[in-house]
């Protein structure tokens, strides 16, 4: 599964291009670096056959003095390995600081319990899948110790510091699954802080995120309605324990009478609560203010109903849904279930 | 003054001040902790081949044998044994000046010693040997015991380094200029300076951590930001490193004078360099940030400034390689000591270099590259160092030789089996295996097994080492007042002042 290197180089074959700025330094500073040493420890094994002790009382050269153009021609050697060096591996560190502008951006929660993956759509995950030659953005923090994304075939070795937003970015090439784990030793688990890259091609990875992020498939409509209540970001306004937010409180909602802010008497029934979805500054309930971001156009009828279904369970007065029995996903849902339920570990292209 | 040590005067070793009797009991308490530390080694690599692991007591197990090695025998033994037994006498000086803290570095050691296998014996902790926090701050271990032992250690080195910059100063014979000084004079009077402000520096720290860890309290506890422990580890241990590497770059100076029969080609300019990396060793504790968390800017800056080390290495080197053209170099063991050094040192000085590069040093952060580069440097470089001294000296120490034939072998089969068990890491972390884990993924157990065949090879050259030098005590022939025919103060007693290497 997990990609493997090629025996014959040091590096892992690349699959992203961040390896542009990686490997030709990592291969020039070694090509230099490994002339010196053979220079030097060719050198001194070349003087110790070259000048070996004659007699007991023999002594070596008297004259200390250095040959001085051969020592400034050796440090100004030394000093241009050491510029080259700095100056290889600077535009490759400089460009793995800045993600390109509108990266496909993910965020990555690591613990000790593991890695969870966030989607731009709030699907969340335990793998990354990500889709070649498009820029993939991290922003990476942690729940309590330093943990790393480390990544080789990716080149991405990213810390997350605690108390800290990490960034990091890579534009994958190739299609594969790639290992990405931890490499900083955090706590008696750290062997098994590990979990794995998948690059798909572009339409795969769209694909696979349709299947895989409907929220349907598998679910009860009252399920569904209970996940899009955290991943449409409901939940950061309005609780589902009575307590009152910036709005009002899911429990013991449907059904209830309110009085609005203009002093209307309303049911909250399915209309009106489609209503407050879509255009939730219309008719506000007393007590709260019209703050609420609309949601036409960013949420489909049949999340509204799951919603509606998630509602229902909250209030004394949900009662049996409306209509035909709901308690399993209506016949579109059941279809992409059957469809997205055999597939659900997808590995499109496999390893290498 | 320039006998052996006499056993027979009465010596005791609990009391003494002498130089040469603490140097000789330091000899035996840091070879104490590399053997324990070596045994973890080999447990360790074993455990990694066989995948027989529990991954806690591997970590375990890892952290002690970093300490061990780091902090009990790579730090303090070539300054507490070969610098307390040659500094006075290559001074002229007879005596440390302060003779009562040659006998407290050494008690201190001893009990740092002692505390440290206490704490391995009812709980060894397991938060690697660079403590990284918030890790370490949670976690099994006898954690309070530890942090004693390295402060006990940290005052050692303090002690250690006040005699030593003290004695220098007003201990010098008459006649003798501060340039008229050895060079492992020069190395160990600089080094003192790094015992003395970072051996502080990290027994505070030390003290901090297990206050943070205790109670949450000081700058390491609650809600620190974690980076800062990191930069304080090694503010304090990058200098801590210098102050194993100037001692060596001074013991290898002195060994190839001494082995050519040359004076030591551009004196000065060894000395200079010396001081340079004192002052870089200060400076440069950044670089071991580098994809670590630290700013960008920072890491640019640090890697720019770690590069000019470039300039102190290479002119040590051209030195050395000079003092070697035109010798009269004697074919015997601290020779082939002094190549190996010069190759594994090397290695590790390049693929410094590949840790210093900002892209590559991202890139291998936190992977066992850096292992592998740290053990090019400590045992490359510090402990093939310390082994061209022992052999250099250990005619002066002991007043016998050990067999010259079985000095070369073991020096060759040192270095083959030194760079079979080291070159690997080099390999598995530009492959991008990650520090610490007990076991090795498939792709990379090939070359895993080569470390381990290297490491036995290793292992027997070691072997071999120990046995020459101690089995010379046994049956060695007598050595002569001055073997090598070197001209340095501890050789011949009362000499002129003037250049330390000009017979």
């Amino acid at each position: 599964m997990i990609a493997t290197a090629t025996t014959s180089s040091w590096l892992p074959q690349a699959a992203s291009t961040q390896s542009q700025g990686v490997d030709p330094a990592f291969y020039g500073v070694y090509v230099v670096g490994a002339f010196a040493v053979i220079l030097v420890a060719g050198l001194a094994m070349t003087f110790v056959r070259q000048f070996p002790r004659k007699g007991e009382n023999e002594r070596g050269l008297g004259d200390a003095r250095p040959n001085v153009k051969l020592q400034a021609a050796w440090v100004l050697a030394a000093l241009g390995v050491a510029i080259y060096a700095f100056t290889a591996g600077l535009p490759g560190f400089l460009d793995a600081n800045a993600a390109p502008w509108m990266s496909y951006r993910v965020l990555v929660a690591t613990s000790q319990d593991g890695y969870k993956f966030t989607y731009p759509n709030g699907h969340i995950a335990d793998t990354l899948h990500v889709a070649i030659n498009r820029p993939v953005r991290l922003d990476a923090t942690t729940a309590d110790v330093i943990h790393t994304l480390h990544a080789p075939a990716l080149r991405l070795n990213e810390p997350v510091l605690p108390g800290r937003t990490a960034q990091a970015w890579f534009n994958a090439t190739t299609p594969g699954t790639y290992e990405l784990r931890s490499a900083v030793y955090g706590g008696d688990r750290y062997q098994d802080m590990r979990t794995a890259v998948v690059a798909h091609n572009p339409a795969d990875f769209d694909a696979w995120m349709i299947r895989v992020s409907d929220v349907f498939a598998g679910r009860t409509m009252e399920q569904a309605g209970e996940l899009l209540y955290v991943t449409k970001g409901c939940k950061t306004c309005h609780s589902i324990d009575g307590s009152k937010l910036v709005g009002p409180s899911f429990k013991n909602v449907f059904g209830h009478q309110f009085d609005t802010r203009e002093g209307v008497r309303i049911t909250a029934d399915e209309a009106y609560i489609k209503e407050s979805i879509l255009k939730p500054n219309v008719s506000v309930i007393a007590g709260f203010e019209p703050v609420m971001t609309p949601f036409e156009g960013k949420i489909t009828d049949k999340e509204i109903a799951g919603l509606t279904a998630y509602l229902r369970t909250l209030s004394d007065l949900g009662g049996k849904p409306a209509g035909a029995d709901s308690t399993t996903a209506k016949p579109a849902g059941k279809e992409v279930a059957a469809v997205a339920a055999p597939a659900a570990p997808a590995t499109p292209h496999g390893g290498k | 003054m320039s006998s052996p040590v006499n056993k027979a005067a009465g010596a005791n070793w609990l009391t003494t001040t002498d130089h040469k009797q603490v140097a000789l009991q330091f000899l035996w308490w840091t070879l104490g902790a590399f053997l324990l530390g070596a045994i973890y080694a080999v447990i360790l690599r074993m455990r990694v081949t066989s995948a027989l692991v529990d991954p806690a007591l591997y970590r375990q197990m890892l952290t002690q044998h970093g300490i061990l090695m780091v902090f009990l025998f790579l730090i303090p033994a070539i300054p507490s044994v070969l610098g307390n037994y040659m500094l006075p006498l290559q001074l002229g000086a007879g005596e440390f000046r302060l003779p009562w803290l040659t006998r407290l570095s050494l008690r201190l050691q001893i009990l740092g010693t002692l505390a440290l296998v206490l704490s391995i014996s009812i709980k060894p902790v397991g938060a690697g040997w660079t403590f990284i926090t918030p890790a370490s701050l949670t976690g099994p271990g006898s954690f309070a015991l530890l942090t004693t032992a390295l402060a006990l250690l940290a005052g050692s080195w303090l002690a250690s380094g006040v005699n030593v910059i003290v004695t220098v100063h007003h201990g010098r014979r008459p006649g003798m200029g501060f340039f008229q000084m050895p060079v492992f004079a020069w190395s160990l009077y600089l080094t003192a300076f790094a015992q003395v402000i970072a051996g502080t520096l990290f027994g505070i720290l030390v003290i901090y951590l297990a206050a943070a860890r205790g109670s949450a309290a000081g700058p390491f506890g609650a809600n620190a930001d974690p980076l800062l422990w990191q930069g304080y580890f090694w503010l304090a241990v990058q200098p801590l490193a210098i102050f194993a590497l100037l001692p060596a770059a001074g013991v290898i100076t002195e060994v190839i004078a001494g082995v050519s029969r040359r004076p030591v080609v551009g004196y000065r300019t060894v000395v200079g360099s010396l001081i340079a990396l004192l002052a870089l060793g200060f400076c440069t504790f950044g670089v071991h940030l580098i994809g670590k968390g630290q700013s960008p800017a920072l890491s640019f800056a640090f890697a720019a400034l770690a590069l000019v080390t470039a300039v102190p290495v290479a002119l040590l080197t051209f030195s050395w390689l000079s003092t070697l053209y035109r010798g009269s170099v004697a074919c015997a063991a601290p020779t082939t000591f002094v190549v190996a050094f010069l190759l594994c040192a090397g290695i590790g000085v390049m693929s410094g270099l590949m840790l210093c590069t900002l892209s590559t040093a991202n890139y291998l952060a936190n992977t066992v590259f850096a292992t592998g580069h740290l053990h090019y440097i400590m045992m490359g470089g510090v402990m093939t160092a310390f082994l061209a001294g022992l052999h250099y000296w250990w005619p002066k120490m002991f007043g016998h030789m050990y067999s010259p034939l079985l000095g070369r072998l073991s020096g060759m089969t040192y270095m083959a089996g030194f760079n079979l068990a080291f070159l690997p890491q080099l390999i598995q972390g530009a492959r991008g295996l990650p520090q610490g884990l007990a076991t090795v993924p498939a792709g990379l157990r090939g070359t895993d097994l080569v470390a381990t065949i290297g490491m036995w090879i290793l292992t027997t050259g070691l072997v071999m080492i120990i046995s020459n030098l101690f089995g010379a005590l046994h049956d060695g022939e007598k050595a002569g007042e001055n073997p090598w025919g070197a001209t340095t103060g501890e050789w011949r007693s009362g000499a002129v002042g003037g250049d330390p290497y000009v017979p």
